[in-house]
């Protein structure tokens, strides 16, 4: 019996022991051999590293068919399942895994904003510490290549196209209203608090066929999936005062904040060329809440804003100006859901809504507008492997506007309509290896109230030319509805069109960034009208058109000296257009054929200060002057402004912060206004439109209250 | 009977071989990682995790070679993968031992590399992280030596960064030094590295 069970044993053990050498050699896709690779059999401990010459031995005691893993950092995983006796002097050749760093990027058009420094051309804290830009995160996009400076409106203006060209979305959901009310010549700022965001992407031209809607650019803003940790903030400013509070649970979170400004006390200080009967007051809040599922994010973000004010508004015309109240109260409610559905397929779900009214009254005009916009939203999105992916979807959007004018010199006027329109999108990306990729899309669009269904092609391709750099190419069609002011007159219209072509460089380098991008826009059925404003008796039509040329230049430097950070942008825009109610075609008011912006900020250790400047140029804007013959032809003279901000950290949980825009007192001009009759010499007088004032300031006091005592706010100003 | 007993020895040889195996695996990466092996030993934590399944301390440990790596690394595209890999390890490890104190200061450690990396790029997102994490862990084990020690040399770089004295913090590594004696544990290969880091922490304090 002890005899027979030890034969068992060494019988067992010998044939536990019967070793297979397996052996190979591994490569990458140039015949370069790869050392270090992890080679093993699955789910046993029998595997090796290969060597320099990219050699590997290993013995098993495994038999039959066995599944041997290759893996190695930047590489895709290599598996052979076979008979282990064949496993010998096997040669393999490792794929690159082109969702690894120093893969080529799908980039022409856009600049991304986020925490993946590759990809990124801002860091997350630009958007808000760049000075001038005061906290509001259209400011620092304002110092990007191909945006004009239009300092009186606030608004971005890309590429020359007008401010209207440009959507925003917030979580993959379309925004309706993205800037405050305000009144003509009074800029105006991003609706939403920057805090609520993390990663961003501002497109100049060629987007994804995901979105549409959009002649020019589309901003999207991430809000943040899941906070770090609970906090309390207040903000004391000299125009303001705020608080927002973060709270989290297992696997819920909730951030809220309030702001209420009030520039009458700013006003009373600081002499205004513009008369404020009201001064500028606004009351909002926001809130957003997160759920984490097993398998996904449901995100809910709801915004209120309230705000009115009343001002003389100048109008050569007039000689007493006229009297403007504005009141407006905008609702903005965004859900959204992105989840795993398992087998590599995963959903992104969302509906947002808004509701906005305004009560503007004109001398004895009374305007009340009523617009609700509903957008739905389920794109699904399929990765069959690293190096192919498909998304699509299926969007609605609904909205109802109407509008009651009640004037004593007429009955009161009543104008609505419904914009509703479906879309369908679908877009892959492809990459071919680490060097080339292509993403190509197609979105269709049907308009109900005008009638009308658009195809709209969208491609972009992408080569890695080195190491550390590369070129790409975009084209892509679009399509937008009119605006507001023309559909509440008309309808009998064809959908805006824009074909976009680029073609981009990006160095990238050590913290160093240079971006080149050549881009031709062509603009076609722009709406042109043939009174001096869009009217209800004015005639419409899709016939306008126009193009845009031109090269934007980008240069970032982060280490060339020690806590300095610099960017600098140029843009050469050479646009004309036949639009609105144009004699020929001609460059619009709004488009500067160059613009220069110069960004930098500091960090002074020993004063534990963040200090920033920013410069910018643009040259000369375009403007019409009745006593000439030809349309469009006089120029306004440059515009200059040089902002400077100083943040200094008392503690690491208070900030002390002051800005001033426009440090020189620089004398901008706008734009001319006409009158529209000549005086008595026969001329036409002229005003000039200027800012309210030359500079503005800003003095705030912002604490953070929270666990880490380290978290502050900073990254806010 | 002798069927029970063949079946039985049979069973006692395999349930030891494995034993073995997983041991002397082990020790064979932590030898590989002594002698500057890195991406040998780093292979091998992973082949046993791989091996192992249901084990958390071959991906925490495959995790700590490529973060302490990168310490001693130049090279940004090096840095950022090594990085992303030892957080893929972390992630495996976490779905394997839940609420666990160790895991918790690996990843602490991973997020300052990023802000060691570029302060200017990670340092907001990923200050607040590293904070949050070695309070996690302490709440789970109060008495970890490790989390006392490093959250405290945290703690004193950011009181430098404020001009305030790092001495402050100088009694937490006296706590992390008593702990470091009382550490003991039952499983093999548990985490007890960070004693030999105490001189260094300890320059602050002079």
């Amino acid at each position: 019996m002890r005899s027979l069970l030890s034969t068992i044993l060494v019988f067992t053990t010998a044939f536990f022991y019967a070793q297979t050498k397996i052996s190979g050699n591994i490569k990458d896709a140039s015949g370069i051999p790869i050392a270090g690779a992890n080679v093993y059999l699955d789910g046993t401990y029998d595997g090796s590293s290969s060597n320099d010459t990219g050699a590997f031995i290993f013995y098993t005691e495994e038999t039959e068919q066995q599944t041997l893993i290759i893996s190695f950092l930047s590489f895709e995983n290599f598996t052979l399942t076979a008979d282990v006796a064949t496993m010998k002097a096997l040669e393999i050749k490792l794929r690159e895994d082109v969702n690894s760093l120093g893969s080529v990027m799908l980039n022409a058009g856009s600049f991304a904003a986020g925490d993946n420094s590759e990809a990124s051309v801002l860091k997350p804290l630009d958007i808000v510490t760049t000075a001038g830009a005061a906290g509001d995160y259209i400011g620092a996009f304002q110092t990007l290549p191909g945006t004009s400076t239009v300092a009186e409106d606030g608004r971005l203006f890309v590429r020359g196209g007008d401010a209207d060209e440009a959507n925003v979305y917030i979580d993959g959901l379309r925004v309706f209203q993205p800037y405050n009310a305000t009144a003509n010549n009074i800029p105006t700022r991003g609706r939403f608090s920057p805090f609520l965001f993390k990663g961003t992407t501002f497109s100049t031209g060629g987007y994804s066929a995901e979105y549409g809607d959009a002649l020019s650019s589309v901003l999207l803003l991430n809000t943040i999936d899941q906070p770090d940790q609970e906090k309390t903030e207040f903000q004391v400013i000299n125009v303001g005062l705020g608080m927002g509070n973060t709270q989290k649970w297992k696997n819920n979170s909730l951030s809220i904040n309030a702001f209420y400004s009030n520039l009458k006390p700013y006003q009373e200080i600081i002499s205004q060329r513009v008369d404020w009967i009201k001064p500028f007051e606004s009351l909002s809040g926001e809130a957003v809440y997160r759920h984490q599922f097993k398998n996904g994010l449901l995100k809910v973000y709801g915004g209120l804003n309230y705000t009115n004010f009343q001002l003389i508004q100048e109008d050569i015309n007039t000689p007493e100006g006229f009297n403007f109240e504005l009141t407006n109260r905008n609702l903005y409610m965004n859900a959204s859901y992105k989840g795993d559905l398992g087998n590599d397929w995963s959903i992104n779900t969302g509906a947002s809504i808004a509701n906005d009214d305004s009560d503007i009254i004109i001398s004895e005009t009374d305007v009340d507008d009523m617009d609700n916009s509903v957008h739905l939203k389920v794109k699904v999105r399929k990765r069959f492997s690293n190096r192919f992916k498909l998304s699509f979807g299926v969007e609605q959007f609904l909205g109802d506007f109407t509008e009651d004018v009640d004037s004593p010199d007429f009955e009161t006027f009543h104008t609505s309509y419904q914009n509703n329109s479906t879309a369908t999108f679908a877009e892959s990306s492809i990459f071919f290896n680490k060097k080339l990729a292509m993403k190509i899309g197609v979105r269709g669009t049907h308009n109900q109230l005008l009638e009308s269904t658009k195809i709209a092609p969208r491609v972009s391709l992408a080569y890695k030319t080195s190491e550390t750099s590369q070129v790409s190419f975009a084209y892509g069609d679009f399509y937008q509805t009119p605006q507001q002011e023309i559909l509440k007159y008309t309808t009998l219209l064809d959908p805006k069109k824009s074909s976009h072509y680029l073609f981009n460089y990006l160095f990238q380098h050590k913290g160093r960034t240079l971006r080149a991008e050549a881009y031709y826009k062509k603009y076609d059925q722009l709406v042109k009208y043939n009174t001096s404003m869009p009217m209800f008796d004015s005639d419409y039509m899709s016939s306008g058109d126009g193009y845009a040329t031109g090269l934007d230049l980008y240069w970032r430097d982060n280490t060339s000296i020690k806590n300095l950070e610099y960017w600098t942008s140029y843009s050469y825009l050479d646009t004309e257009r036949d639009y609105q109610n144009f004699t020929e075609s001609a460059t619009p008011n709004f488009a500067t054929a160059h613009n220069i912006s110069f960004v930098s900020k500091y960090w002074i250790k020993d004063w534990k200060s963040m200090v920033g400047a920013t410069y910018n140029f643009a040259s000369g804007r375009p403007y019409d002057d009745p006593n000439t013959t030809t349309f469009m032809d006089k120029k306004t003279k440059a515009y200059q402004a040089l902002n400077m901000n100083w943040a200094y950290l008392i503690s690491p949980q208070k900030v002390l912060f002051f800005s001033v825009s426009n440090v020189l007192g620089t004398d901008n001009i706008f734009n001319y206004q006409y009158a529209n009759t000549p005086n008595a010499t026969g001329n036409f007088d002229r005003q000039t439109i200027r800012p309210a004032a030359d500079r503005f300031f800003i003095v705030g006091f912002f604490w953070t209250i929270s666990d880490d005592k380290t978290d502050n706010q900073l990254d806010n100003l | 009977m002798k069927m029970i007993i063949t079946v039985l020895a049979f069973l006692v040889i395999t349930t030891t071989q494995a034993q073995t195996n997983y041991e002397k695996g082990m020790t064979k990466a932590f030898e590989f990682w002594k002698n500057q092996k890195t991406d040998e030993a780093a292979n091998l934590f992973e082949r046993i995790a791989k091996a192992e399944k249901e084990n958390w301390l071959p991906y925490y440990c495959a995790a700590q070679v490529h973060i302490v790596k990168t310490f001693n690394s130049k090279d940004g595209k090096e840095i950022l993968s090594r990085l992303e890999q030892a957080q893929n390890y972390l992630n495996e490890a976490k779905t394997f031992s839940k609420n666990n104190a160790e895991i918790t200061i690996m990843e602490a450690m991973l997020n300052s590399a990023y802000v060691i990396y570029d302060g200017q790029a990670y340092g907001m997102t990923h200050s607040p992280k590293v904070e949050a994490l070695y309070q996690k862990a302490k709440a789970i084990e109060p008495e970890n030596p490790r989390a006392i020690l490093y959250h405290a040399e945290w703690q004193m770089g950011a009181a430098k960064f404020w001009g305030k004295d790092p001495k402050a913090f100088c009694p937490e590594i006296e706590k992390a030094i008593l702990y470091f004696e009382k550490e003991s544990s039952d499983i093999p290969f548990y985490p007890q590295w960070g004693k030999d880091q105490i001189a260094r922490v300890q320059k602050n304090c002079q």
